[in-house]
């Protein structure tokens, strides 16, 4: 069975919400969550991503929100995904230990490459991303010890787009460097899903289901909403 | 003919110490690399440095003068020269920068070159590099900014580029910087980034240091003709520190001389309001380097406030945070108040109108302890034609 992987920013519009859909995403079949940290700089996100962590912060998001949602929860692996400089700033080993507490499974780092990834590799399971413009020695290399799940963007680009590009060659040499399961992101939703996770073995999904956070529904219809996206994705690429 | 030294250069990933590196998203790598590699092959290739040295030359107006100002020389009981970068084409030493990594774009066969900028100095000088080699040019300039620099937006409009005011964030030059980069992604197989200072992921702030150090090689010869003996100060104004590097490097060397890097005070650093990202900041991550950045305690970045857009700026280049821990250059802060006292006080004694950003360095002038006769270079790294408007409203000499 094919995984599906939710991303929602922690904290938009409150902590409670995050922790109810993430419990309403559990139950519509979504296997894994990735955690969120908003960033005043998120230069791999798109705009829908950008507004939704512009608008936490706003709200008066702080890091140790992503702890206590993640204390709220149980009976789904959790990743925490962010921007390298809020666990540099705050201290990687403190994330570390804190993500240990709170039985968090790893880290998402869209800014740290393998080169920078290498000295902070054995702390804690870092994902590792493949992009479209690797090349086949420069996959091998990155994928050396990859843990838990290869991320492989879907595009040369940033969240939410409707870019798409041929991956069968990328794929091939993911397959080849690894075992480790491989999950695509990036603009994936319930038009593109059934496609995107042809060969690989789960989607990500992000832009799709903050779009429903950012519209102007009542709380129990977003609820709902993320929920009927979640299994009709979840459908799609079984 | 210049042709660049190794000076404090970083490791083979970028890193000055632990600062510098490479925190880019996956699909940049790779370009980077190219990069890094396409910059290696040419770094100390003659053939590359005498096409450099044309442009140099020819279209900028290279060497630029080492002025010997004489009239606050005497105020000051000193030996007082001026960098002369604002009589370079295009008005600040940004073209030197732009030249060179336009050129190199063009040997790597990239047709398309984006930019980021915060006066929009960066982006005409990117503009112009680009209209003189046939390459197609995007500017990213944040909204407020667009607003503020009507007329240099105009220029680089008039020079064939496209300008893309950024409304997200504190739509100034960080804001500017983080769609100039999320473009590039997009872009990545056929677009080249133009950084305009010595920051943002390796190779830039060695690169661009390179392109800029021609103005320390040529002070040197300069100030040696001239006094037969090498300076006592150097100094310059510091938003990501390209012209500081720029002039420092040739310097950095001689234990005698003391570089000083002035970041901008703004209102004062008891007050939010200023762009001291090493005084007031700490060390972390934006733009693809590691720095000293203004931040808040969970990493968020804060917004910088400066007089001037140039200086405007949460964070600096790389090689500066690793100047400023290992003590090889000294670093102060200079208020807007200070700078436009300087600003006024160059005008009015030398007939030269300074930038705001190199004002902060001419009123470093008043503000270090002087020893009799001593002497002291400071790069004035623009003219002041693009702020009149601003100064016109805060002078009131109506």
């Amino acid at each position: 069975m094919k995984q599906l992987v939710a991303y929602l920013t922690t904290a938009y519009p409150d902590t409670q919400f995050t922790v109810d859909a993430i419990l309403a995403l559990k139950e519509a079949g979504v296997d894994k969550i990735e955690l969120g940290i908003p960033f005043s700089d998120p230069v791999a996100d798109g705009a829908v991503i950008q507004k939704a962590n512009l608008l936490a912060l706003q709200n008066g998001f702080r890091l140790k929100d992503v702890f206590d949602v993640s204390k709220a929860i149980s009976g789904i692996d959790i990743y925490l995904m962010g921007y390298f400089n809020n666990f540099y700033h705050k201290g990687y080993e403190y994330m570390v230990s804190q993500a240990k507490q709170h039985h968090i499974k790893g880290f998402i780092i869209p800014d740290l490459p393998y080169e920078e990834a290498v000295a902070y590799a054995d702390l804690f399971p870092l994902i590792s991303f493949v992009a479209p413009t690797d090349s086949k020695q420069r996959i091998q290399t990155i994928l050396q010890n990859a843990q838990e799940f290869i991320y492989l963007v879907a595009y040369a680009g940033i969240t939410g787009s409707n870019k798409e590009e041929d991956l069968t060659e990328v794929i091939s040499h993911i397959r080849e460097a690894s075992d480790t399961p491989l999950f695509i992101g990036f603009g994936v939703n319930a038009q593109t899903a059934k496609q995107k996770a042809k060969n690989v073995d789960g989607v990500i999904v992000g832009s799709a289901f903050i779009q429903i956070l950012l519209s102007d529904d009542s709380y129990t219809t977003k609820i709902k909403k993320l929920q009927d996206l979640a299994s009709s994705i979840k459908q799609s690429i079984n | 003919m210049y042709i660049p030294k190794k000076i404090y250069d970083p490791d083979n990933n970028g890193h000055f110490d632990k600062f510098g590196g490479r925190y880019v998203p996956e699909t940049l790598m790779p370009v980077l690399l190219e990069l890094d590699e396409a910059y290696q092959k040419v770094r100390f290739d003659e053939e590359f440095w005498r096409e450099v040295d044309y442009y140099f030359k020819q279209y900028i107006g290279r060497p630029s003068p080492l002025y010997f100002a004489k009239n606050i020389s005497d105020e000051l009981n000193a030996k007082i020269y001026l960098k002369r970068e604002d009589l370079n084409h295009t008005g600040a030493h940004k073209v030197n920068n732009t030249i060179a990594q336009c050129l190199l774009a063009k040997k790597m066969g990239k047709t398309k070159v984006i930019a980021e900028t915060g006066a929009g100095q960066h982006g005409v000088a990117t503009a112009t590099a680009a209209a003189l080699f046939g390459l197609e040019c995007d500017v990213f300039m944040g909204a407020k900014d667009v607003k503020r620099q009507e007329l240099n937006v105009f220029r680089m409009k008039l020079l064939g580029a496209r300008v893309h005011a950024v409304e997200s964030g504190s739509k100034t030059l960080k804001d500017a910087m983080n769609d100039a980069i999320r473009y590039w992604v997009t872009n990545a197989r056929d677009t080249y980034y133009v950084i305009g200072t010595v920051a943002g992921p390796h190779p830039y702030p060695m690169m661009v240091r390179d392109f800029q150090a021609i103005i320390g090689w040529e002070a040197r010869e300069q100030i040696l003709q001239a006094e037969n003996k090498l300076p006592n100060k150097v100094i310059a104004a510091i938003g990501g520190g390209s012209n500081a590097i720029g002039i420092f490097s040739h310097f950095l060397e001689d234990k005698e001389v003391e570089c000083i890097g002035i970041e901008a005070g703004g209102k004062g650093l008891d007050t939010d309001f200023h762009g001291a990202s090493l005084q007031k900041g700490s060390p972390g991550v934006l733009h693809g380097q590691m720095s000293y950045l203004l931040q808040d305690e969970d990493g968020q970045i804060q917004e910088a406030y400066s007089i001037s857009a140039g200086l405007d700026y949460p964070g600096i280049g790389p090689e500066h945070a690793f100047h400023f821990e290992n003590k090889s250059v000294k670093y102060d802060t200079i208020t807007d108040k200070e700078a436009l006292d300087a600003f006024v006080w160059l005008s009015q004694k030398e007939g030269i109108i300074p930038a705001f950003e190199s004002s902060h360095a001419i009123a470093y002038l008043k503000k270090t302890q002087i020893t009799p006769n001593e002497i002291i270079i400071v790069n004035l790294s623009g003219r002041g034609d693009k702020d009149m408007i601003q100064a016109k409203d805060i002078l009131k000499f109506d």
